[in-house]
């Protein structure tokens, strides 16, 4: 059954690039919801069936690293998958947030084969 | 050091491009201190802070500015409207995000702000006592964009 996903970035265009990649990576996914910030997305994953997050880091308001430390401690949605899409691909950050749960992370810019490639296996 | 900055920036700016908007763009002789401008429309700035504070600036034409976005947003743009701000904005953010790979690979940590983007003529950045500023000018097939980088290292 096809993947819902939920992309998270404060950048409109951000998030039609990350979907649009999705698809010209061949990737098979069901619905798509978007939020602006950590906080909004909380929101989502509260009301809507999400199986997949694409996360950006360096976010106004919640930022992706405040997301996942939220997200971990309610039951309800600590186990779905967060993968982070960000400029921000240092050892630190993206250790700090797969100590939070990431899943991995992909380093903007990208193209839609490494979306395939690193994606993939998670779709 | 400016030089290894100048091309830092050369290199993510075309990146950037190639990845994912995939428009051909040019870079030319970079432009220091005070010869550091051009006219532009739309800028947008990205701080910097840590071991290289500053700024950087993305300086587009309005031709630029809407072609850019067309391009990533695989659609027609006919004003300088908040898509065309958010686009440029992230643009910014990608490049500034190149430059601190780049430097975090020489041992200059630098932490990034989020992107402003203002629309008019005219724009200069200024502060930074004793900073150094150049700009890198892009030529592509709808317009010239610049990228500019005030900073102090320390």
């Amino acid at each position: 059954m096809a993947k819902n996903v939920l992309l998270v970035d404060d950048s409109s265009t951000m998030r039609k690039i990350i979907s649009r990649s999705l698809r010209q990576a061949g990737l098979e996914f069901g619905k798509i919801f978007e939020a602006g910030d950590g906080q909004e997305a909380l929101a989502v994953l509260e009301s809507e069936e999400v199986d997949i997050v694409l996360s950006d880091i360096n976010m106004p308001n919640m930022n992706g690293i405040e997301f996942l430390r939220e997200k971990a401690g309610r039951d309800a949605i600590k186990d779905i998958p967060v993968f982070m899409i960000s400029t921000e691909t240092g050892e630190d950050i993206i250790g700090e947030a797969k100590s939070l749960g990431a899943a991995g992370a992909l380093k903007k810019p990208f193209t839609p084969d490494k979306v395939n490639e690193v994606l993939g296996p998670l779709m | 050091m400016t030089e290894d900055l100048a091309q830092y920036l050369v290199d993510s700016t075309l990146e950037v491009f190639s990845t994912m908007i995939f428009l051909e763009i040019e870079p030319g002789e970079v432009l220091h201190q005070e010869a550091a401008s051009m006219e532009s429309e739309l800028t947008s700035l990205i701080g910097l802070a840590g071991d290289l504070r500053g700024v950087i600036g993305v300086h587009c034409t309005r031709d630029a500015a809407q072609g850019i976005t067309a391009a990533m947003l695989g659609m027609e743009i006919d004003e300088l409207n908040e898509d065309v701000k958010d686009a440029i904005g992230e643009i910014a953010n990608m490049v500034a995000g190149g430059l601190k790979v780049a430097l975090a690979g020489q041992d200059v940590d630098v932490e990034l702000a989020i992107p402003t983007t203002v629309i008019g003529t005219g724009l200069r950045t200024s502060g930074l006592a004793g900073g150094s500023r150049f700009m890198i000018p892009f030529t592509l097939p709808v317009g010239v964009f610049g990228i500019e980088l005030k900073y102090v290292l320390s």
